[in-house]
């Protein structure tokens, strides 16, 4: 079969001379990181939000949440990726619009990436932290509540500190899915892991070694946030709490 | 018919029957009691293989049921079995649920197999409810079913394992009633069960378990009359007060 | 910013949904029969008694729920014409058009993620159900075929659909590869009139109605489908 082999390639310098090819990817993964961080931060801080206004009292703000979780929901993510990178800046007054898109690769490409995969993941996140409420059980609140704290603190101070080691096991499939989907931003010039190695692909033609480089790399990063997070858990464990069971879709 | 002999089984290194024996002759009914954990459903489950044994020997018709060259499906075939919880498949009807090993373990064609299982329903009392669900149906109404559907297979023996032990008891007596014709047909039976009347009324003889063990093999007189083992008669004095 | 449009839509909509939306629709429901389909035998590999074939089923699982699926795809997209030059003793890699690579991907893909789903539902399947089986003489593919696997199946149909609408939503992402789905016809004509607010925006409203539709159809389906017990 005509292929030639050649795993020494990774060792060899990319077109760019910024280093070896297994350097070019390895700040792909570096970019990887950046942007799951970023979004991360976000998803966390809207997803708390939106998860736990969703199961107040209040109505209209369930619903509220209800209709941001399905809209984010339903429109993929590359979709959604397309219309923050080209749409959003035309619907933007024209002098914050140009000035948009006048920014230098690569944050041209990160900060559109970043605030599309925060809100992609933080309406995961909201159903996660939902799902973690509804399944304490009801005495918790009303205990709260019968100490005098208000449902703010009652929220804060009881009911959150348990949700959030409930949820730890769903909320690293969640961080390894933003790792993943991060992927994506290649398709709006985001030069991370997968889009360096399709681009390592194309210069070098070592398809194969370019590909299980990049797959290596992403399943290492993945060790790596399992293992971190099982410590974490190990600290930050509350006796005879179960946590909850995270049935995933990806 | 079904011969135990010097059966052992363990769960790891925990000991679940020790040196268990006895005999089932053709046309016999020996009941199995005991208290819970005791061993008698998991030495009812080993005759027909439903459950491994590390020691010993069961003959079923001859049939070693341990040898690893036994065509298990057909010995099961021959055997029939009635569990606690009915197991009835619920998402068929009850004539499906009565002909679908009848057609493919037995090879029968289907008309065949949907008349025997209809005599069997009406043998049991059930004939209107055979294009029913198992949802649709009472537990008592169930487990007869489950008894039909064990005998459409034409077996040689049935187990029973604890028939009557989910039923409500206004429930108990059409499950019983079913069974003791069959015994009085003259069927092979070993049944698990806590019902001492059943014992008294139909069975030859009666086996008492405890930890294990086959602590008492008593013919029904003995047995009920002035059983050997203090264990036993504990379990009696206890039992018999209701 | 110049007005919105709308023209440009009412233009290509014939296109977008005959040659577009088409692409989308047969490669998920191509993908959605295959990926349950491998991704039951998975699932029954997973739960087998022996001990090699359930660590394989495990590792295939495990390995393409840890990648993400842009790079599976680029894999089966120059692997595919590898390995069927290969099967058919070829010297050069054969050609293989984007659909049937991205068929195979997502067949392939969309199995881990039907097999995690298959696997609860068989083991939601009470022993007593499997016990009753065996007793009857039926032997493990009759017991499965006829018992187990119609039930699980029964009591996992909103989640598999939903796993579809997700499917639905990722086949979006054969851009990579330049097909002509939905998304990439769309694409296509954003690129050519310069008219992409209005393209990306119809196909992202598009894309929300036929998602939120489904899974209201889902949710509604929920209690009428769990097998009276």
């Amino acid at each position: 079969m005509n292929y030639n082999w050649n795993w020494g390639i990774l060792l060899q310098p990319e077109p760019g001379g910024t280093g070896s090819y297994l350097q070019y990817l390895l700040v792909g993964l570096g970019w990887t990181l950046a942007t799951a961080l970023a979004a991360w931060v976000i998803a966390l801080a809207i997803g708390l939000v939106v998860g736990t206004l969703r199961t107040t009292p209040l109505k209209w703000i369930v619903r509220l949440g209800n209709a941001y979780v399905e809209v984010f929901r339903n429109v993929p993510l590359i979709v959604q990726m397309f219309l923050w990178f080209f749409v959003a800046p035309e619907l933007l007054p024209t002098g914050l619009g140009d000035w948009i898109k006048q920014m230098p690769p690569p944050w041209g490409s990160y900060v559109p990436a970043v605030l599309c995969l925060g809100i992609y993941t933080s309406v995961r996140v909201a159903e996660q932290v939902r799902a973690g409420i509804q399944s304490l059980p009801r005495g918790q609140g009303m205990a709260g509540t019968a100490l005098g704290l208000r449902l703010p603190q009652t929220y804060r101070y009881v009911i959150l500190p348990m949700v959030m080691r409930i949820m730890l096991p769903p909320l690293t499939s969640e961080f390894m899915n933003i790792i993943k989907n991060s992927s994506v931003a290649l398709t709006i010039g985001l030069l991370e892991l997968t889009g360096r190695a399709r681009a390592m692909q194309e210069f070098s033609f070592q398809v194969f070694e370019a590909f299980a480089a990049a797959t290596v790399i992403y399943l290492l990063t993945n060790l790596a946030v399992v293992l971190g997070m099982r410590a974490l858990e190990r600290r930050i464990r509350v006796p005879g709490l179960i946590s909850a069971q995270g049935a995933g879709s990806h | 018919m079904i011969s135990i002999q010097n059966v052992s089984k363990w769960f790891g290194t925990f000991p679940v029957l020790t040196d268990c024996s006895t005999e089932v002759q053709k046309g016999q009914v020996v009941v199995v009691c005991g208290p819970s954990g005791s061993g008698k459903s998991t030495l009812i489950k080993c005759v027909n293989a439903l459950e491994p044994f590390q020691k010993g020997r069961i003959l079923v018709d001859g049939i070693s049921v341990g040898d690893p060259r036994t065509d298990l499906p057909k010995l099961r075939s021959r055997v029939g079995m009635v569990f606690q919880h009915f197991e009835l498949f619920p998402h068929l009807t009850v004539t499906e649920n009565l002909t679908l090993a009848q057609i493919k373990v037995l090879n029968r064609q289907k008309d065949a197999a949907v008349a025997k299982g209809r005599k069997l329903l009406e043998r049991v009392g059930l004939a209107e409810h055979r294009d029913k669900f198992p949802g649709n149906l009472s537990g008592g109404q169930q487990q007869r079913v489950a008894i039909a559907r064990a005998l459409c297979m034409d077996p040689i023996a049935m187990l029973f394992d604890e028939p009557t032990s989910a039923l409500d008891p206004e429930m108990i007596n059409e499950v019983l009633d079913v069974m003791v014709e069959l015994a009085q047909e003259g069927m092979t039976m070993m049944v698990v069960t806590h019902e001492m009347g059943f014992a008294r009324k139909v069975a030859h003889r009666v086996i008492f378990m405890d930890g294990g063990r086959i602590v008492e093999d008593a013919s029904k007189d003995e047995f009920f009359g002035t059983p050997r083992s203090e264990r036993a008669q504990l379990f009696l004095s206890k039992i018999l007060q209701h | 910013m110049s007005g919105f449009d709308f023209d440009v839509i009412q233009r290509s909509v014939w296109y977008l949904f005959r040659d577009g939306m088409t692409f989308t629709v047969t490669l998920t429901l191509m993908a959605m029969a295959g990926g349950i389909v491998f991704g039951t035998l998975l699932a029954m590999m997973r739960l087998s008694s022996f001990a090699p074939l359930a660590w394989v089923a495990g590792a295939y699982v495990n390995l393409m729920r840890s990648v993400p699926l842009v790079l599976v795809i680029f894999w089966f997209f120059f692997l595919v014409p590898y390995i069927g030059a290969w099967i058919i003793g070829e010297k050069t890699p054969i050609k293989v058009g984007a659909f049937w690579s991205a068929v195979i991907t997502f067949t392939m893909f969309e199995a881990a993620y039907y097999c995690e789903i298959m696997r609860a539902g068989i083991q939601s399947i009470a022993r007593g159900q499997v016990a009753a089986s065996l007793a009857l003489g039926l032997d493990y593919w009759q017991t499965m075929g006829h018992i187990v696997l119609p039930q699980a199946f029964r009591n996992m149909v909103p989640v598999l659909l939903t796993q579809t609408i997700i499917l639905f939503q990722d086949t979006s992402l054969v851009y990579v590869i330049s097909a002509t789905d939905f998304l990439g016809a769309a694409a296509k004509v954003a690129n050519r009139d310069y008219r992409l607010v209005e393209m990306y925006s119809f196909v992202a409203l598009v894309y929300f109605v036929i998602s939120f539709a489904a899974s209201y159809y889902v949710r509604s389906l929920q209690g009428r489908i769990a097998v009276i017990r």
